[in-house]
């Protein structure tokens, strides 16, 4: 046996006190009266039993001592831990996969069923028979480890619920051999699931598997995409597919809604097992104003997993970027610039351009063109300096440079392949040192010792701001012949106007999405538009996140409008609910003499606590029977 | 009645006067007084005749029935004697003892008080009726006594000797009192005992010794409510006041009980052991108003008339 709470072995130090005020006499008021005759007769008889008053008086002694010493073990918290090692060990382990939302006959959940019976397989648990409880979902977690306490265990139970992802279960059979691992005796594992697991079975023995599911017919959304068209970056089509997982044809509405607004509603009926894909082709993506650009598909059927029948996705909603091309004519340029979707460009002749109207555009292409007035760390705005830039030096033109050497990972080089570009001349450009204005400079394309483009970054108040210069003029060169052109220019114009790592618009439940260093997401979704947006204090997530409920999520990241990030099941494995089997009796999955609900398993300290309760009634007792005798 | 009792005003004192000590018995007196004697002698109470003797006073002789029978018969009258009536007051500790102020804060005079005012009134009665009268005290022994007094002008004495009890010493001996009395006296009367009888030895034997010395005996049994039902609880040590002796009791309820059931049984024991006995026997309690306890208790006692 050991003690939980050793320190209440202080305690026995009391004892001498009660033996101490056992021995003490008790203080009695003298009161005088005129005869003891009377009292000496009553009291004669009571004399006869001076002996059994006097072993009575000690056998209170003896209970009090007694109380004392249960209370002090009862503090103590006695365990059996010896006896541990040869009872069992049982890991309970609680599928919360998507599919568990399907609804079974009474109108309660496959989860609810499992959760109930985990419930009332948590009384039983002892201390000789702990039981622990792993979820199993998109990942696995222990929710309980190894416990006696009936009450905790419900307490985590109540506070369960199945996700929205799709997950395997052997994880989590790993994660319950490795929990076992470390503890003797018998060993138990339970998977409460909605379906019969073959392979599993084949693979670990010893699994018990409890089927809580029934064969249940459901049609679902599995797939909804979105993507700009060609011709018309604000208009987007919306492609959707769906499925029937029953034996039976089914027939409804496929609705489609954007911001909570109906757009369309299409009948359909597929036959068993069918799929079926259809196209919504000519989505308005800005046609609203402060449109969020929610869409909304929804199957106007009912199934047994609801949790399917809707689908979130988000509408590319285009932000172009305002350019300002200084140039006195630079065809390849303008061309360029007019077929980026992304971007809306003006042009401007060098006469007309002042250094004040770069502020209001996001970046300001300098085609050979250096304004007299632009001080480095004085003059706001982003700037694309081409062949003219703030970095040249007064020397003669490099004759035919051979690019030597890039930095690909750099961002105005995504994707660009510089290899045999053909430079006829370039400016040589000195790369200037730190500069005490915050300047950093970085040489993505270098000739040997001489920088061909420089690229500089430095934080202000109102964000970043940059830079880049080209040494030569792509006209006299055969880059605008190259596929690296439009890249090129495209990377560095982008980046000058701050463009971000692209958030994808939707990703699965239960997919880990990695963050922007900057980022933040709101971990609650939201499904209606209605609803406000989360207060800029909370529990905002960062770095890495992995939703396991569908809807929409809230992206925030400074000096941007919000994004938002859509977030679906899109599971046939979960949608398929054809494969559960006939409910067992969960009692059949218990061994044979499991149950311990003898009186000697139940913790120690509450039948210690109940036996001093009761001597100390007894004593009362004996205590009141003396002074009225 | 250390003090002088201010109950015996003008009023009561002639309700007094008009009371007398009942005797079952005759005495043999001294002095001519108010009480019928064995004797006879020249009271206006006719007792019986006899043949005229020479000598005799002729204004005995009943002329009536020498004109009827022709013979000379003196008529005799009953002698009117007085009496010896002797009070014996108990002033031991015990009849010292006041009862704890109940709650009602309380408390009636101590029962040596209530004893000295019922003397007081009973000898008043007795002096007025010309009787002999004396007061004794007695305790663990007989003490001094009055001395004997006759007529309501000796009352002043009565009062005097009531107000210097002796000094409470030693526990009650009943029986050695009684019979140190009997001794002392050579005449016998009416004799009245104030005492609580609270002698462990008993007070039975005394009484006894008593009757066969041709007393008639009362007992005014003086008793505080306090020892019929005392007012006690919790852990006690209870000391008795005239050995000091010591026991130490839980008082509750049902041993509270089981007390008052022995002091009744005590009390009626005594009502018995006197009723038997032809003695007289009245109980008086310190609480009863005392004008109450003399002309109706004791009446009721026939100790008055």
């Amino acid at each position: 046996m050991t003690f939980l709470a050793p320190w209440a072995a202080w305690f026995l130090a009391g004892i001498p006190l009660i033996v101490l005020l056992y021995l003490l006499k008790l203080k009695r008021e003298p009161v005088k009266v005129s005869t003891l005759i009377f009292w000496q007769r009553i009291l004669q008889e009571n004399r006869r039993r001076a002996l059994f008053q006097r072993l009575r008086n000690l056998l209170s002694l003896l209970l009090q001592l007694l109380i004392f010493l249960l209370i002090l073990g009862a503090l103590a918290k006695p365990t059996l831990g010896h006896w541990i090692s040869s009872g069992s060990s049982t890991v309970i382990i609680l599928d919360t996969r998507a599919r568990m939302q399907a609804l079974e006959s009474g109108a309660e959940t496959r989860f609810e069923k499992a959760r109930r019976w985990a419930r009332s397989t948590a009384r039983q648990a002892t201390a000789k028979t702990p039981i622990a409880l792993i979820t199993a979902g998109a990942s696995d977690a222990v929710a309980v480890p190894f416990s006696s306490e009936e009450k905790s265990m419900n307490e985590v139970l109540d506070r369960l619920e199945p996700g929205d992802a799709e997950g395997e279960l052997k994880s989590a059979v790993e994660l319950a051999h490795t929990l076992l691992a470390a503890r003797r005796g018998q060993h138990r594992i339970i998977l409460v699931t909605d379906a019969p697991q073959p392979a599993l079975s084949r693979a670990y023995p010893d699994l018990k598997v409890l089927s809580v599911g029934t064969p249940q017919d459901n049609a679902a959304i599995t797939r909804l995409a979105t993507r700009p068209l060609l011709n018309s970056v604000q208009t987007s089509e919306v492609l959707i597919e769906i499925r029937n997982f029953g034996k039976a044809p089914i027939r409804g509405t496929l609705e489609l809604s954007l911001d909570g607004r109906l757009l369309d509603a299409k009948p359909f009926e597929l036959g068993a097992g069918e799929r079926k894909l259809d196209l919504f082709p000519a989505v308005p993506g800005n046609a609203l104003r402060n449109s969020r650009g929610w869409l909304k598909a929804q199957l106007d059927v009912a199934d047994a997993l609801a949790l399917d029948n809707v689908a979130y996705a988000l509408l590319p909603q285009p932000h172009p970027h305002r350019v300002l091309l200084v140039s006195k004519g630079n065809w390849f340029l303008e061309k360029l610039l007019a077929a980026d979707p992304r971007v809306a460009f003006d042009l401007l002749t060098p006469e007309a351009f002042e250094l004040s109207m770069a502020s209001k555009f996001d970046a300001v292409i300098l085609d050979q063109v250096l304004p007299d007035t632009f001080r480095m760390g004085a003059t706001a705005g982003n700037f694309f300096f081409l062949k003219n830039t703030p970095f040249n030096q007064s020397q003669p033109n490099l004759e035919r440079p051979l690019i030597t050497e890039t930095q690909s990972e750099h961002p105005a080089l995504l994707l660009v392949n510089l290899q045999n570009i053909t430079i006829a001349r370039a400016t040589p450009l000195k790369l200037p040192e730190a500069t005490s204005d915050g300047w950093t400079f970085e040489t993505p394309i270098r000739a040997m010792d001489h920088p061909l483009l420089i690229t500089g970054t430095r934080k202000t108040s109102t964000g970043d701001q940059r830079l880049a210069a080209l040494a030569f003029d792509p006209a006299e060169s055969d880059l605008p012949l190259h596929i690296a052109f439009p890249l090129l220019m495209a990377n560095t114009v982008h980046w000058l106007s701050g463009e971000q790592p692209v958030i994808p618009l939707a990703i699965r439940a239960g997919q880990t999405l990695a963050l922007g260093p900057e980022q933040r997401l709101w971990p609650e979704p939201l499904t209606s538009s209605q609803k406000p947006l989360p207060p800029p204090g909370g529990p905002w997530v960062k770095a890495f996140f992995q939703p396991h409920k569908q809807g929409y999520y809230l992206i925030s990241q400074p000096g941007q409008k919000p994004a938002w990030l859509a977030v679906n099941t899109f599971s046939e494995s979960e949608s398929d609910l054809r494969s559960a089997a006939p409910a067992e009796p969960a009692a059949a999955i218990l061994p044979t003499g499991f149950s311990l609900k003898s009186v000697a398993d139940r913790p120690l300290w509450q039948g210690l606590a109940l036996a001093a309760l009761l001597l100390s009634t007894l004593e009362w007792w004996l205590f009141h029977r003396r002074r009225t005798e | 009645m250390h003090t002088s009792p201010p109950i015996f005003d003008s009023a009561f004192l002639s309700k007094l006067e008009q009371l007398s000590l009942l005797s079952r018995k005759l005495f043999r007196g001294e002095h001519h007084a108010e009480r019928k004697s064995r004797q006879t002698g020249s009271s206006l109470e006719f007792a019986d005749f006899r043949n005229y003797t020479s000598g005799d006073d002729l204004r005995a002789v009943d002329w009536n029935i020498y004109g009827r029978l022709d013979r000379l018969v003196v008529k005799l009258f009953e002698q009117e004697q007085d009496l010896q009536i002797d009070f014996l007051i108990d002033a031991s500790p015990s009849m010292r003892w006041q009862a704890p102020k109940a709650r009602s804060g309380t408390s009636p005079p101590s029962k040596l008080d209530a004893a000295c005012r019922i003397a007081a009134s009973l000898a008043y009665i007795g002096l007025a009726n010309l009787d002999r009268v004396n007061l004794h005290w007695f305790g663990d022994a007989l003490r001094a006594d009055m001395g004997l007094s006759r007529g309501k002008s000796q009352f002043h004495k009565v009062l005097d000797f009531l107000r210097t009890p002796p000094p409470p010493e030693g526990d009650t001996r009943f029986t050695a009192s009684m019979r140190t009395f009997a001794q002392r006296l050579k005449r016998r009367g009416l004799v009245f005992i104030l005492s609580d009888l609270l002698d462990p030895a008993g007070y039975q034997e005394a009484l006894d010794l008593l009757r066969h010395s041709q007393f008639e005996i009362h007992v005014i049994h003086v008793l505080d409510p306090g020892e019929l039902r005392p007012d006690l609880s919790g852990d006690l040590r209870l000391i008795e006041v005239e050995t000091q002796a010591a026991l130490e009791v839980t008082a509750h309820d049902p041993l509270l009980r089981r007390y008052e059931q022995e002091v009744d049984r005590f009390l009626e024991e005594a009502a018995q052991f006197c009723m038997k006995r032809g003695i007289g026997y009245v109980r008086a309690l310190n609480s009863v108003p005392f004008e109450e306890l003399v002309l109706r208790v004791l009446r009721e006692g026939r100790m008055l008339q």
